[in-house]
């Protein structure tokens, strides 16, 4: 019975403490955080910041998160497609896990466009997405490749360049 | 009635805590704290499903970061799993032959060869060392985890569930996967300096980890590491001498030990993934077996006794290679082939051979043992929103050797200490294997998820296999899930089990050599006490538990299980002949006592876990996290035979009583701005050890152990810490008189101590970062 009261006591002291975040609800967040560093040149004075989901597999993770977030002073839209043909006006592309063959599709049609294309897909920066995310020691990474970026017109803040690792073009 | 009144309260209280989970807005935080924020700890044992959150799974896993191994200053991993797991046991043995050299340990209560090991999910190779002497772990080969330097580990999985439907043989208590590190991780250095407060037992560790990336996220990863310890000397006087003195070797032994791995992937255009592992390690150590005083047998070559010293040279290696890839979004395929060894030499040196008197060499070459395992795999996995099924096929071919020493170690007497391998002794043996399983899981609802698994397997040498597995998860409240499995298992006996073979002999009473030790169960001798080929052992599994995470830092898990092992293969004591027909064998072979392998008990184990994972950050930015971990087992032997076989409480008190069964772990690491300070505490049960036919009790006991770290800048840390800093020692044996075994004989504790008894460590370790 002591050693109940114990683990009671123990348990009761810490349950109102801040809490781990699942890696679905961090990327979605940094999908739009990142904009914010990110001085899009063409946004042909649309009133919404457009944040598209590529085969969205994180229900309505997206739909909570950007309620009632603005992101550059404008309120946010959250599109989804499950093909890439129905891609329309959009600052952010969030890809989800897809094959190399579809990736270069994507990455294809949002060459040279004014888009941030955002993916945790293995690779995806040296392959031409402009910010891979992923996970070391349950921390999440950012890699950007600044070559992607000059060619889509995107300037990134140098505050989103010192926290993440710098890829050029394709090289390693 | 005040009773329920209490248990109401908690409950209530528990769900009102619950229910105030508020989810903060992420997207005020600033860049920098997005990417400071921890995320769930995943793992992938335990379903072919992927990797997900560990508290998620459906059944009992847990994970050991690597941070948690850089903040131990532990440099083995049969150390970290001994320190950071509740329920994993891992004695330190003296003057146990082979054993010294390759730590045994237990999951649960069970045999090592009940627990399975896998490297990023492939299934490992065990050594080719067969525990025969009285220790915990008896009767088992196991896959040896100092094998692998803890640089290159991210972290490890240990699957409290029985597993054998998903994995294969040997997944009954448990499984361990460990994670090596991938991409995104910091070339690194480590070198660490300890001793022992006895001034002794010093240790020199160095680890070089190094990361070379490759196109698209590929890298090869290579660690390196050296570890050189000195022995500790906890002996006591051996009164057998006229002026006694510490005549024996019993603590940690001396060792040297290489380890290298390489592991690399290399992505391809086109989805398609090639990778390596590739493990190397070679340990030497130096064990001793018991003070031989001087004797007429001796006087020839040692004026005043001899102590034989058993040197062990033990190479270890994988070569694993692999491809992967997907097809479509949603099948993914993962075929690979890996060829394990195993080779573990013996020698004995400062020794004699008393038949060969002032003739005899005094080093000798013993023999070897050797074992060879190549798995080739192939994995598919379909990925759906509502289902996950996985399945594949696996061949798998084991050869296990034994090659005689050199005949001065075995002729006659032998040599002393450790009898070399005779040529009757030497075998050559081969089995396959293949399987076929599948893996799926369904998600009913987002609350309801339902798992099933089905292995088949045949085996060239004791037949088919057909093992299942049922897992359910129930999500009651978004805070709380329940959880419950089912499943069977099976254990086919291994190689070494069913071809051991080690005899010595001696001059009897009446002046005629003859032979005792292990016999193989085909050998008429063992034959002739009732030995039959060995079966597989089999299992059933039932664990029903509960996961509360009352907000995303804190969790609350409990596990019940119950473990029935039938037909659990066990060695027996040395056994004389007693009916004419025995003695007329014995006679035939010159054999005085014989042991071997044989199906001798149902065990059951059942028990309970009970795991508090919490954390918390404070507003001066520093950062709390608290482990507790409590494990109980229980092992019974439900047969109605007596499992000793021979009339003795031995293999009773060995299985049943021989281990803690409960254990705590308190873990904490605190961490403030360039400071890190881990203090973990652990308390062992009591357990018992029989001898000389009287059951000696060994009390419960509390150890301490403690990190602090500095980051002098970012790259480069400075460590101190103790393990044991209390210097807790085990009982000694309780009014034992006797000159090997005693209160104050020459082995003073018993060698069944859960932490040990070389007492208190000290270490210094400097880590940097390029």
């Amino acid at each position: 019975m002591a050693l109940f009261k114990i683990i009671f006591l123990i348990f009761i002291i810490f349950t109102s403490l801040n809490g781990y975040e699942s890696e679905a609800k961090l990327k979605a967040v940094i999908v739009g955080k990142v904009a914010k560093y990110i001085t899009f040149q063409d946004d042909k004075g649309s009133k919404e910041f457009v944040i598209t989901i590529y085969k969205n597999k994180c229900a309505n993770t997206f739909d909570n998160i950007y309620k009632d977030v603005k992101i550059n002073n404008k309120p946010v839209k959250i599109v989804y497609i499950d093909n890439i043909e129905d891609l329309g006006y959009t600052n952010v592309l969030y890809i989800s896990k897809v094959n190399s063959a579809t990736l270069s599709k994507i990455l294809e049609k949002t060459k040279n466009k004014n888009i941030v294309t955002i993916s945790s897909n293995r690779g995806f920066a040296q392959k031409g997405g402009v910010i891979q995310l992923y996970f070391v020691s349950q921390k999440l990474k950012l890699k950007i490749n600044t070559q992607s970026a000059t060619q889509k017109n995107l300037k990134i803040g140098s505050t989103l360049l010192r926290v993440a690792d710098i890829v050029k073009g394709d090289k390693v | 009635m005040r009773y329920i009144n209490k248990k109401q309260i908690i409950f209530s209280s528990i769900f009102f805590i619950s229910s105030l989970v508020a989810e903060e807005n992420l997207f005020d935080e600033d860049i920098e704290n997005l990417l400071s924020i921890k995320t769930e700890l995943k793992a992938t044992i335990g379903s072919r499903d992927g990797a997900r959150d560990y508290l998620t799974s459906n059944s009992p896993v847990d994970v050991i970061t690597n941070q948690q191994i850089e903040n131990s200053g532990l440099t083995s991993l049969t150390d970290v799993l001994r320190y950071f797991v509740a329920g994993f046991n891992a004695p330190e043995t003296s003057i146990a032959d082979g054993s010294d050299h390759i730590r045994a340990y237990t999951l649960r209560g069970m045999n090592p060869d009940q627990i399975l090991v896998l490297i990023n999910g492939k299934r490992v190779h065990t050594s080719a060392l067969l525990h025969v002497n009285g220790i915990i772990g008896r009767g088992s080969s196991h896959v040896d985890l100092d094998n692998i330097p803890l640089s290159s580990i991210d972290k490890v999985e240990i699957l409290m569930d029985g597993a054998a439907a998903q994995y294969g043989s040997d997944a009954i208590a448990g499984v361990i996967n460990i994670t090596l590190k991938g991409i995104g991780y910091s070339n690194k250095l480590n070198i660490l300096s300890g001793i022992r407060k006895a001034g002794d037992g010093k240790q020199r560790q160095s680890d070089l980890f190094m990361s070379i990336p490759l196109k698209y996220d590929g890298f090869i990863n290579i660690t390196l590491d050296m570890r050189e310890q000195n022995p500790t000397q906890r002996a006591g006087l051996d009164y057998r001498l006229e002026v006694p003195r510490v005549t024996t070797h019993v603590g940690i032994l001396d060792s040297k030990d290489y380890k290298a791995i390489l592991y690399s992937e290399v992505p391809q255009d086109n989805d398609i993934n090639i990778y390596s592992q590739l493990l190397f390690d070679y340990k030497e150590s130096k064990a001793s077996a018991f003070f031989r005083p001087s004797s007429d047998k001796s006087i020839s070559l040692y004026q005043d006794g001899f102590l034989p010293i058993i040197k062990a040279k033990i190479t270890d290696s994988t070569i694993l290679l692999g491809v992967k890839g997907e097809i479509y979004d949603s099948i993914s395929w993962d075929l690979s082939n890996s060829y394990g060894l195993n080779h573990f030499h013996y020698f004995v040196e400062g020794s004699m051979n008393y038949y060969l008197d002032a003739n005899s060499p005094t080093s000798f070459d013993n023999g070897s043992l050797n074992f060879i395992q190549n798995t080739t795999t192939l994995d598919l996995k379909k990925d759906e929103s509502k289902f996950k099924i996985a399945g594949g096929v696996e061949f798998r071919y084991e050869n296990y050797q034994i090659k005689a020493g050199e005949v001065a170690s075995y002729i006659g007497t032998g040599s002393e200490g450790y009898a070399g391998y005779k040529p009757e002794n030497e075998v050559n043996k081969h089995r396959h294997s293949y399987a076929i399983y599948v893996d799926n899981t369904y998600n009913f609802t987002k609350k309801f998820v339902f798992e099933t698994a089905l292995r088949y397997e045949d085996y060239s040498d004791f037949g088919e296999s057909t093992n299942g597995k049922l897992a359910l998860s129930y999500k009651l409240t978004p805070t709380l899930m329940l959880r419950a499995s089912g499943s069977t298992g099976f254990r086919a006996p291994s190689l070494a089990q069913s071809y051991y073979s080690q005899t010595s002999s001696f001059v009897n009473d009446m002046g005629i050599l003859t032979t005792q030790g292990t016999f193989r169960v085909d050998h008429e001798v063992s034959k002739s006490l009732g030995a039959t080929d060995l079966k597989s052992e089999r299992s059933q599994h039932v664990t029903m538990g509960t996961v509360f995470r009352p907000n995303k830092k804190t969790s609350l898990s409990v596990e019940c299980f119950y473990i029935d092992v039938n037909n659990k293969i066990l060695l027996t004591p040395e056994i004389t002949a007693t009916t004419p027909e025995q003695q007329e064998v014995f006679r035939k072979y010159n054999v005085s006592a014989a042991r071997f392998f044989t199906n001798a008990a149902r065990m059951t184990t059942q028990g309970v876990n009970l795991k508090i994972n919490s954390s918390h950050n404070f507003q001066n930015g520093s950062n709390l996290d608290v482990g507790f971990w409590y494990s109980y087992s229980k092992n019974d032997n439900k047969k109605s035979t007596d499992i000793s076989l021979d009339g003795s409480n031995t293999a009773r008190v060995l299985y049943e009583d021989g281990q803690p069964k409960s254990s705590l772990r308190i873990l904490t690491d605190y961490k403030y701005k360039n400071i890190e300070t881990t203090l973990n505490i652990s308390r062992y049960g009591s357990y018992y050890q029989m001898l000389n036919e009287n059951i000696y009790k060994f009390d419960a006991k509390w150890t301490t152990d403690i990190n602090i770290a500095y980051d002098f800048t970012k790259n480069f840390r400075l460590s101190f810490g103790g393990i044991n800093i209390f210097d807790t020692m085990p009982n000694r044996w309780d009014n034992l008189d006797g000159y090997l075994y005693g209160t104050n004989g020459i082995e003073q504790y018993s060698r069944y101590t859960p932490f040990g008894y070389s007492g208190a460590y000290y270490y210094l370790k400097a880590s940097i970062k390029f």
